[in-house]
């Protein structure tokens, strides 16, 4: 049978709790069957022993970024209802996963987050109250967010098998590969402003020009060496109360 | 500052707390709008402390701390919710004012995100032991709706957990790191290392955003336009 436009809409909302379940052995697949249910239940009606077959293969390991789950979720529901074959189910399933994972922490978590994010930092740092930028953040962002999701539980539904297609055209995509240049330079921008506001709660006895400087110099090896100037940005955060303490017990107190 | 001044009251701890399992909830388990930001969670521990420029400080400056841990898979990142929450409420309870006090804020914000990446770590084996029996669930699928909310529960809990331990021992430590004043030069000291973690912490952050090293020219282009409008000559 096929599924009524109410049992999308439930599917649709489910797509937000994909992750509840996430654990190490299937990672995504029970959320992913979750999110599934309401379409399965219509599709298998009447059929207990095709329902139950359908949801023990879809709680199988399976992974995805959860925004683009949606896709997946669309996909699985067009072939469970086209009647196609359980292995030929399994195969697409193995097929969609690596995609769907690596577009997303591509576009969303390593390009529109940090972009909307910056906007936000960039706008505290000229001096927009709180709120604003906040909802600078928030609006934006999730603007893309909710249309991921929506393009993408459509899509799958309407290409089914085809979805792979439609992947190589995301349009997100598109537009963060184009956008990559402006997060970049509010990345800089921000660092600056933030850097203004650290040095103002340090009070007069901290000079802006030579720790721009200093700072500036970290960051240019930071870019090239990550992983090592990532845990000495830590450690010079950790260092910091030390220095403090001994600088107190040296007598080099107010 | 007297800790008597803080403004932590057991009814804001117990409202910091309670929002502290919810941006706990969205930061993986629903909705994921990102209101589990630091960026956010913190400006709104300032808020409940009446600080909220105070509060988005921290979790700026937190939020590019963070920038080299994306969520990418089974990776194991700061749980960024409870941090900011706690990060930004220690901050404005602390009089948002202090170099002493954003350093202490910014450690104990950073301790309670690893905290909370551990208990989440914890989560995600829990998950594993309640999805084992497939053929059960597949028989009884209505029982996969009520361990989702079951599993919504926990991570509540978790969220409030991690909120509740750490929320009282980083504000009072925050509150005495404002109280007790560093000399001129450990400030600039602080100042300089915190400004040099920040900037480390963005070179290595933008590895994982940028394309290719044609990114750098544009970081250093918008840190040279930002500068140019704050350090003006005499």
């Amino acid at each position: 049978m096929k599924p009524l436009p109410r049992d999308m809409r439930h599917a649709w909302r489910r797509t937000f709790a994909v992750q509840s379940l996430w654990n190490y052995p299937t990672m995504l697949g029970a959320g992913l069957t979750y999110a599934l249910l309401p379409l399965l239940r219509r599709i298998h009606a009447g059929d207990p022993p095709a329902l139950e077959a359908a949801v023990r293969r879809h709680l199988d390991s399976f992974n995805a970024h959860p925004y683009l789950s949606a896709i997946a979720v669309g996909a699985l529901a067009r072939l469970e209802f086209d009647g196609v074959a359980e292995d030929e189910i399994s195969r697409f399933r193995t097929a969609l996963r690596g995609p769907l994972g690596t577009l997303g922490d591509r576009t969303i978590w390593a390009e529109w987050r940090p972009l909307c994010l910056l906007i936000a930092i960039t706008l505290f740092g000229v001096g927009v109250r709180p709120l604003v930028c906040v909802l600078a953040f928030l609006v934006p962002y999730n603007i893309g967010h909710l249309w991921v999701r929506l393009w993408g539980f459509r899509r799958g539904w309407e290409h089914g098998r085809g979805v792979g297609r439609l992947l190589r055209e995301f349009p997100l995509e598109r537009l963060t590969d184009r956008l990559w240049p402006v997060t970049m330079f509010l990345l800089g921008a921000a660092t600056v402003l933030l850097g203004r506001d650290i040095v103002e709660a340090a009070g007069p006895s901290a000079e802006r020009l030579p720790l721009l400087i200093v700072a500036g110099l970290t960051a240019v090896p930071a870019f090239r060496w990550p992983n090592r100037f990532g845990r000495l940005a830590i450690g010079l955060l950790l260092s910091i109360p030390i220095i403090w303490i001994l600088l107190a017990l040296a007598g080099w107190g107010p | 500052m007297p800790l008597t001044e803080l403004g932590l009251t057991p009814g804001t701890w117990l409202l910091l707390v309670g929002l502290g399992g919810l941006l706990a909830v969205d930061g993986v388990s629903f909705p994921q709008i990102m209101v589990s930001r630091p960026l956010v969670s913190a400006t709104l521990g300032g808020a409940a402390l009446g600080q909220p420029g105070g509060g988005l400080l921290v979790g700026a400056v937190l939020e590019l701390l963070s920038m080299r841990h994306p969520p990418y898979g089974a990776a194991k990142y700061p749980d960024t919710g409870p941090a900011g929450l706690v990060a930004g409420a220690a901050y404005a309870a602390a009089g948002a004012g202090s170099i002493e006090a954003l350093v202490a804020a910014l450690i104990g914000g950073w301790a309670t995100g690893w905290a909370g990446s551990y208990a989440g770590h914890a989560r995600r084996k829990l998950n594993g032991h309640l999805v084992a029996n497939q053929q059960a669930l597949a028989a009884r699928p209505a029982r996969l709706e009520r361990l989702v909310l079951g599993a919504l529960a926990v991570d509540f809990g978790r969220g409030a957990l991690i909120t509740a331990g750490f929320l009282l021992p980083v504000t009072l430590v925050a509150g005495l790191a404002a109280g007790l004043r560093v000399a001129g030069g450990g400030a600039a000291f602080g100042a300089a290392a915190l400004v040099t973690a920040l900037a480390a912490s963005v070179g290595a952050g933008a590895r994982t955003t940028a394309p290719d090293g044609r990114a750098w020219a544009m970081v250093l282009i918008g840190a040279l336009l930002a500068a140019s409008t704050l350090w003006p000559g005499p």
